[in-house]
């Protein structure tokens, strides 16, 4: 169901599509299961797209995706949600146009551009809603994101589908194939989808926990860099052992990625460099010894109350406070 | 004799598991007093059991032979043979099960050793059984002192070095701590490592102690000198939180070194030699000359460090004449060797015989620095983690608790604490 697309277009994806289907679809998970509630399947009126949930890992959502085609570069930037017709099993067309409208208004130079969805992967069902889709655009782009959070994966979870024509037993069938997409972004943009990853709980918090999950999400970024490194590292050496053969191509594109490092080799960076780290280091150091001795004071306090001797008169104690 | 083949069997098929160890430990335990009884005995019956295999069995076995009287001199180099062997190759598991009977069996092997005057041969089967019988790194046992001993007076100092290397947390018998400090102490100064011999020496002076023993007089004596030699100080009181007895009775049997002390604080090299030749006797019967030569040497050190803190620049015959030195060129030989121990940062003008003193160099940002504090980071990462549990087994000792509970009924905080129970029924 998914070989490669041969349409030649490259795709571009922009972070913000993401984030709108991740909160519609997590919005619309909380909805149908709210954490309070006991039963998980209650008849809400709001029907933002919901698709039959049974359980709410199930809930599909829908939606539209705008954006502007340049000759070959299709760029997405923008989506919206759409209504979802159970009974018919498409998409409620008058909403949809209804929409277009308006954001036509106040972005004129973007198109509806294709559609999105939730779930692991394109079903048949999804052929009709893009066949609806094909009078507005003749080629539709349909992504596809899998909201089940899984740690061991490194990329992200979208995927964006094209329709081509490939003759299967002998009649011509429009299916899904895989396009390969990029993500763009501006700089504005990314910004402000930092800012919203990035969210922190909202009473704020001690200075201790901002800094703490501060520090947690480097940590994780430079883990993740460092894992990415080691990989191409083994690589590399397996080239070299010859247990892989030797593929220019790669080797290229390394070079090339060692040479835009920062060329900061020199001897006053290295200094101020292991200056700063040194001066990290003492300060940890000292508030490891203040938390030592802090310690240390408990277990004295209680040796002394434990053991002490029976010489001390009543009245010369110090109460604890 | 019957019975014996009998054990030896029982020993040879029950030494698989755990399960089947304790029913032999208590087999063993009960058949000791017709071992002991039994004259047919001999080492020989020791070849039928594997010491790897049957650890707990031939431990008995070889502690009935070999805890008898004096032996002569082949038979205890065999037996001393014996037990080397059998301590290098036992099994740790088994020996835990009667510890107090391996500790006792390596004790007796230790005497051996010393009648043989070899100490030597029983360094490394020594530090091996202390390995094999401590239960974690953090616990002292009665062999550590044991083996300190030997490598004490093998002089092979590396080896007791490093026993020395881990941080003792629990201590079972006051005795083996004093005796693994004092003998630690000894150690390091034979390595010339002060500051940790400063550490251990401490230890003893400052360990809790009803009266004062003869361990801690021996201490507290090589302490004088050793913080003389280390840091060129000297002050007559003890540390605050050495005990009572130790503070009253210390200082009375040690006049002597107190004298060489306060001698050494007014900084004289002529006076100093003077007491030292006074009281050289003394220091001779403690063994302690050598040491007292070197606290002496140190004088100039220490008058050549005091004279870094006043001038810039020196020539070579103006630190001669004000440390009392000979002539120029042992100021010249004296500096070098601070130099090169990293105690004073100078630079010597050849030329016209000048000494210029500078700052500390060290600025602190090299890499060998951030291994330095990592490892420093760690250790006290380390300690605060023991320094923890300690906290939590204190909170539930009941003697802790009764205390408690007693003080907070004084002071009445209206009606929010109920009072703690002041009996436990356990």
């Amino acid at each position: 169901m998914a070989p490669s697309s041969s349409s030649g277009l490259t795709f571009k994806l922009h972070p913000l599509v993401m984030l709108n289907i991740s909160d519609h679809f997590t919005r619309v998970k909380t909805q149908l299961n709210p954490p309070s509630s006991s039963c998980a399947t209650r008849n809400i009126p709001t029907t933002v797209g919901a698709g039959a949930a049974t359980s709410p890992q199930n809930v599909r959502v829908y939606g539209c995706v705008i954006g502007a085609q340049r000759g070959r570069t299709v760029e997405i930037f923008n989506s919206f949600e759409l209504v979802f017709d159970p009974s018919s099993d498409s998409l409620d067309r008058s909403f949809l146009e209804k929409k277009q409208e308006l954001y036509q208004k106040v972005f004129p130079g973007f198109y509806v551009l294709g559609w999105y969805s939730t779930g692991s992967e394109a079903n048949e069902s999804d052929m009709h809603i893009h066949k609806a889709l094909m009078d507005i655009n003749e080629s539709p782009v349909y992504v596809l994101l899998n909201p089940a959070i899984n740690h061991a994966q490194k990329d992200l979870p979208v995927t964006i589908y094209e329709s081509e024509f490939h003759v299967i037993d002998g009649i011509a069938q429009p299916i899904f194939v895989n396009a390969s997409y990029t993500i763009e972004t501006v700089e504005a943009e990314r910004i402000s989808v930092d800012h919203v990853a990035h969210l922190k709980p909202s009473d704020g918090g001690s200075a201790a926990t901002q800094l703490a999950a501060h520090l947690t999400g480097i940590h994780s970024a430079i883990k993740m860099l460092n894992s990415r490194i080691r990989v191409l590292f083994q690589y590399l050496v397996a080239m070299q052992r010859g247990d892989i053969p030797c593929d220019n191509s790669l080797l290229r594109q390394a070079a090339s990625l060692l040479r835009s490092l920062p060329a900061a080799h020199s001897e006053k960076f290295d200094d101020n460099f292991l200056m700063e780290y040194n001066d990290k280091l003492l300060m940890s150091y000292l508030a490891m010894i203040t938390n030592c001795t802090s310690n240390m004071n408990e277990v004295v306090d209680k040796v002394k109350t434990a053991y002490a001797k029976k010489s001390r008169t009543g009245g010369s104690r110090i109460p604890f406070m | 004799m019957s019975s014996t083949e009998n054990l030896i069997t029982s020993i040879q098929g029950l030494s698989a598991s755990s399960g089947d160890l304790s029913a032999l430990h208590r087999i063993l335990k009960g058949a000791e007093e017709t071992l002991r009884a039994d004259s047919d005995l001999q080492l020989s019956t020791l070849d039928q059991l594997d010491p790897s295999k049957h650890s707990l069995g031939y431990l008995y076995l070889l502690d009935v032979l070999t805890c008898g009287g004096p032996m002569s001199k082949e038979k205890a180099s065999e037996v001393v043979l014996l037990i080397a062997r059998f301590i290098t190759s036992c099994d740790a598991e088994q020996i835990r099960l009667a510890s107090d009977k391996f500790v006792s069996l390596c004790k007796g092997f230790k005497d051996r050793v010393l009648e043989l005057e070899d100490p030597l041969r029983g360094v490394a089967p020594l530090l091996s059984a202390v390995r094999k019988v401590q239960v974690s790194t953090k616990r002292l046992t009665a062999l550590h002192p044991d083996c300190l001993q030997l490598c004490l007076q093998a002089k092979c100092y590396k080896a007791g070095f490093s026993i020395l290397s881990d941080d003792i947390l629990e201590v079972d018998q006051p005795r083996d701590f004093y005796l693994y400090c004092y003998y630690g102490g000894m150690i390091c100064i034979g390595q010339k490592k002060f500051q940790k011999a400063l550490e251990l020496l401490y230890n003893v002076v400052t360990a809790p102690m009803h009266s004062v023993n003869a361990i801690a007089l021996e201490a507290y004596k090589k302490y004088v000198l050793v913080t003389l030699i280390h840091s060129g100080q000297f002050s007559v009181s003890l540390p605050k939180c050495a005990s009572t007895a130790a503070q009253r009775h210390l200082k009375t049997w040690s006049i002597p070194y107190t004298e060489v002390g306060n001698c050494y604080n007014e900084g004289k090299i002529s006076e100093l030699q003077a007491v030292v030749v006074a009281h050289s006797s003394d220091f001779e019967k403690d063994n302690n000359l050598g040491l007292v030569k070197q606290a002496v040497s140190s004088l100039y050190k220490r008058n050549i460090l005091r004279l870094t803190q006043k001038y810039l620049t020196l020539s070579l015959q103006d630190i001669a004449n004000m440390v009392q030195l000979a002539n120029a060129k042992e100021a010249e030989m004296h500096v070098l060797q601070m130099i090169q121990d990293g105690q004073i940062h100078a630079l010597i003008n050849q030329k016209d015989g000048m000494v210029r003193f500078l700052e500390d160099p060290e600025q602190y940002k090299t890499s060998e620095m951030i291994e330095v504090m990592d490892s420093v980071i760690q250790r006290t990462i380390m300690l605060s983690k023991n320094l923890i549990a300690m906290d939590e087994s204190l909170s539930c000792d009941p003697l802790y608790l009764g205390k408690v509970g007693r003080e907070r009924q004084r002071y009445d905080f209206g009606e929010d604490f109920d009072t703690v129970p002041q009996k436990f029924s356990m």
